[in-house]
């Protein structure tokens, strides 16, 4: 894991969506503990978010199915929370759904920060 | 074009298996298909939209026959029971034989059972639930099978239910190919109302999906769900879940064959534009 390489994926994640960008937080999936969170990050809401995962990797099992690369929750309001398991690690991200547009952050900075993350990952 | 059924017959299994006269030996071979659970069977000719007799035998004692035409239950025989009360004795029986056995002219078929195969199956399997945790009479004897389903009558409302299948089936026309499998369910009753190619536990899952999520975001945030959440599967579907009051609609589709914005922004609004009139109804 590359500290610094996480820094710049949060910085990708906070260019690519602007004034919509609410809040962000990466845990690790084993025992929840924070690595990187933006000043607004919701922690309580990122480590519950986590057993959330796993249930839902347990209820796709009786389709069957697999979680694939994100799942994304409308809260009521303005905001929405993108979650991204990776492996050992889970990035959470709330937006005001308000100014960002499910298309945009599903199409192109999903696909950007999945990249990022990755090779921060790797590194 | 007639669809046939791939019958995949383990004749080894057959000669292993215990001796036993030669009469016997040809009446169990006459049974192709076998370890099977008739629940589960009856959902696949659904879902394949057959026309065929499905013969199920459990032992010498109990045995009977499903007539479905184009996917639907039309009749069972079980003994001497006929229809629905046959179809409920045998839906629950597990590690049966079963044979097939195709309808070429459907013309003299009378349709003896109105009722969902979906709504019958989970009629079935709260029973069987029931009679696991041992639920029993005052004096001793178990609950008869007629009051039983005389009690979810009271409580299920058939009409609605034919309403919302046929709210999904629209929505399966609308989809086509795209649509893997989708349900409608009460969220506070836990009570699944409409099914299209889901099966119960699928939805069931979903359902306590929504719940943990709704906790959590109470929980943590002091945030209420809104009125949808989706996830993303592998093998290019999505999961997609609309909350409309206490109900809820659960979609899987595949991304190739339709997209989110699509099924967002066109066909949902239809689909619940019926499913409000339904409801208003």
């Amino acid at each position: 894991m590359n500290i610094q390489k996480l820094n710049v994926c949060m910085d990708i994640l906070k260019k690519d969506l602007g004034e919509g960008f609410v809040a962000s937080c990466i845990i690790t999936t084993d025992d929840g503990q924070v690595l990187v969170a933006t000043d607004k990050a919701n922690i309580a809401e990122a480590t519950l978010l986590n057993d959330a995962t796993s249930l839902i990797r347990n209820a796709l099992k009786t389709y069957p199915a697999e979680l694939g690369q994100y799942y994304y929750i409308d809260v009521a309001g303005n905001m929405a929370v993108l979650v991204i398991p990776f492996g050992d690690y889970q990035w959470t991200v709330t937006i005001n759904k308000k100014l960002v547009k499910l298309g945009l952050l599903l199409n192109v900075v999903l696909p950007a920060v999945i990249n990022a993350f990755e090779d921060a990952v790797v590194s | 074009m007639k669809k046939d059924f791939k019958l995949i017959i383990d004749n080894d299994e057959l000669e292993n298996m215990p001796a036993i006269d030669s009469g016997m030996t040809d009446e169990l071979q006459r049974w192709p298909l076998f370890g099977l659970s008739v629940g589960s069977f009856l959902q696949v000719i659904a879902m394949e939209r057959q026309t065929c007799i499905m013969e199920v035998y459990l032992n010498a004692g109990h045995w009977g026959h499903f007539c479905f035409v184009q996917g639907e239950l039309y009749d069972a025989v079980c003994g001497e029971l006929e229809g629905e009360k046959a179809a409920m004795e045998m839906i629950v029986w597990e590690n049966v034989r079963l044979n097939i056995k195709q309808i070429l002219n459907t013309s003299g078929v009378a349709r003896k059972i109105d009722k969902n195969l979906m709504l019958l199956l989970m009629e079935s399997s709260r029973l069987r639930d029931e009679i696991h945790d041992g639920v029993q009479k005052p004096d001793g004897e178990e609950v008869e099978e007629e009051d039983e389903i005389d009690a979810l009558e009271d409580v299920e409302d058939d009409a609605q239910y034919e309403k919302l299948n046929a709210c999904l089936e629209i929505m399966g026309k609308d989809m086509g190919d795209a649509l893997v499998a989708a349900s409608i369910s009460r969220i506070d009753e836990s009570k699944i109302m409409a099914s299209y190619r889901d099966a119960p536990e699928a939805t069931a899952a979903v359902l306590r999906m929504t719940k943990f999520l709704r906790n959590s975001l109470r929980d943590a945030a002091a945030d209420n769900l809104d009125d949808h959440y989706i996830v993303d599967l592998k093998g290019r579907q999505t999961l997609v879940v609309f909350i409309v009051g206490q109900y809820q609609w659960c979609i899987v589709f595949k991304n190739e064959k339709c997209t989110l914005g699509l099924l967002r922004n066109v066909i949902m609004p239809k689909a619940l534009r019926a499913f409000d009139e339904i409801k208003l109804g």
